[in-house]
């Protein structure tokens, strides 16, 4: 007996979750290797895995990633403006680089342990793909950021908002992943699950090490003073924060 | 569809029943004019809308309100317009970015639609409410807010059933179609919240100055007003 594959977000049903691992058409052009990633990623998984000039493919990804989340940085800069300018887009472009560096021997690990037969640098240009993937969807959140950090003033929205992104966009990402190690012959997904969680556990935690990102401070950096985002995120709630209008204009 | 000539020509009874030949001439660009049609009717139909939203407190208001409401929802569309291609594409409906900003306007051209051809009701509504200076203001303020709020959600409703509806029909497969449609509700209900909100006032509340905007209207988010209402409500 056989049963249909089950419906997943991003992939269209009556098609197999590997649908799409086929070779890349068009070289490895900046162009080409967006519109890969958009609509057929796991070409890209293929390519790394089966074909020829996979640095280039590397360093595009790299690009694309970085360019991205420097210009959603910027834009997250923007609620304190002032140094946050340029430090917001550094921070967020090495924090997030940085996560992923230190979550590389663990996802190769992982998907071994998951029965994948597959080389270290795909692995590596699977994780490629994975942020730029969900850079390149941050930036298309960056003109709604934009909008909320031009006109609030809250910390807390503003890091509630920027989570909720980001656990987003890096949503389509993991999702990205599970597919690509299904198609490269992964067993079983229970793996991919824990370092999953691992990997969001850095990303999220990687914020409160180099804050602040969001708000201000005299200091760029406060290594010194060690939190965990639990515990940082809830003393930043407890703030006190009110609006300055009246109940009435709220409701005009 | 009998005539596709009469259609190019007006195209608001083949928009409205959804038909398929207009809907492909203008996704595939083979019809010309579409982003004329659809922003002509956006404009029209919303600013005769909100005429009448604003009218209650005089047609300066109602003036400011016939510009702001066609304002925010392309407003809402240009914040939102790289995430709604991003998102078409991601989710494996196959939809780019100039179809996702034609789809969306093709939408909210049927909502025009449907709440300008109410705005002769609305108005005779702002025609037989008191003014307000008048004792019972706060209540008939009430009452056009419900009202309004009414007509703005059936004109919603039933132009994104339009729009799911194309959706389904034009995406690769009819889940990503789904997906893709309530990640573009979710996009811009979130996004339009916001933007409307710093457009306010739009209903003008009793005793409180007719202004194009409220001062500082870049202070302060819908959703911070919301959640600090609630805490109140609650207590805290």
């Amino acid at each position: 007996m056989t049963t249909d594959p089950p419906n997943i977000p991003g992939i269209p049903p009556n098609q197999p979750e590997t649908s799409g691992f086929e070779a890349m058409e068009g070289g490895t052009t900046l162009s080409n290797v967006l519109h890969r990633l958009l609509k057929k990623p796991l070409s890209l998984i293929h390519h790394f895995e089966h074909g020829e000039q996979r640095n280039s493919l590397t360093g595009k990804l790299v690009l694309i990633a970085a360019i991205c989340l420097l210009v959603f940085g910027l834009v997250v800069g923007s609620f304190s403006a002032g140094t946050q300018l340029w430090a917001a887009p550094l921070k967020i472009v090495g924090g997030l680089l940085f996560s992923a560096l230190i979550c590389l021997p663990s996802l190769y690990i992982f998907t071994c342990l998951g029965g994948l037969n597959a080389k270290f640098r795909t692995v590596a240009g699977l994780l490629c793909c994975m942020i730029a993937l969900a850079a390149l969807l941050l930036v298309g959140f960056a003109p709604v950021v934009w909008l909320f950090s031009a006109s609030s003033n809250s910390i807390g929205f503003m890091g509630f908002l920027l989570t909720a992104l980001w656990l987003l966009c890096v949503g389509f990402g993991l999702t990205l992943v599970r597919r690509a190690g299904k198609a490269l012959g992964m067993k079983g997904s229970g793996h991919l699950v824990i370092w999953c969680a691992v990997f969001l556990l850095v990303t999220l935690q990687m914020p409160t090490t180099l804050r602040p990102i969001i708000g201000k401070s005299d200091r760029i950096l406060n290594l010194g003073e060690k939190r965990f985002f639990l515990q940082y995120w809830g003393e930043q709630l407890t703030t006190p924060h009110r609006p300055i209008r009246t109940a009435e204009e709220d409701l005009d | 569809m009998d005539n596709p000539a009469a259609a190019t020509r007006f195209p608001i009874p083949a928009l409205c029943r959804g038909d398929r030949e207009l809907l492909d001439g203008w996704i595939n660009g083979v019809r010309t004019g579409s982003l004329r049609i659809c922003l002509t009717l956006i404009i029209v139909g919303l600013a005769l809308y909100g005429a009448t939203v604003g009218l209650w407190r005089g047609w300066e208001m109602a003036a400011y309100v016939a510009i702001k409401l066609p304002a925010a929802i392309l407003l809402t569309l240009l914040v939102n317009g790289l995430l709604n291609g991003m998102l078409g594409l991601v989710l494996g409906s196959g939809i780019g970015f100039r179809q996702s900003l034609q789809f969306l306007l093709a939408g909210f051209a049927i909502m025009a639609l449907i709440l300008g051809a109410l705005s002769p009701v609305t108005f005779f509504l702002a025609l037989n409410t008191p003014p307000a200076d008048h004792a019972d203001a706060r209540d008939w303020h009430a009452l056009t807010l419900l009202t309004h709020t009414l007509a703005i959600a059936i004109a919603g409703i039933l132009s994104h059933r339009k729009l799911l509806g194309f959706l389904r029909e034009f995406a690769l497969s009819r889940l990503a179609g789904v997906q893709t449609f309530f990640a573009w509700l979710a996009g811009n209900l979130f996004v339009g919240a916001q933007i409307t909100w710093i457009l306010r006032p739009f209903f003008g509340t009793p005793g409180l100055e007719v202004q194009f905007l409220r001062p500082h209207p870049l202070e302060g988010n819908f959703y911070d007003t919301v959640l600090n209402a609630a805490l109140h409500l609650l207590g805290f």
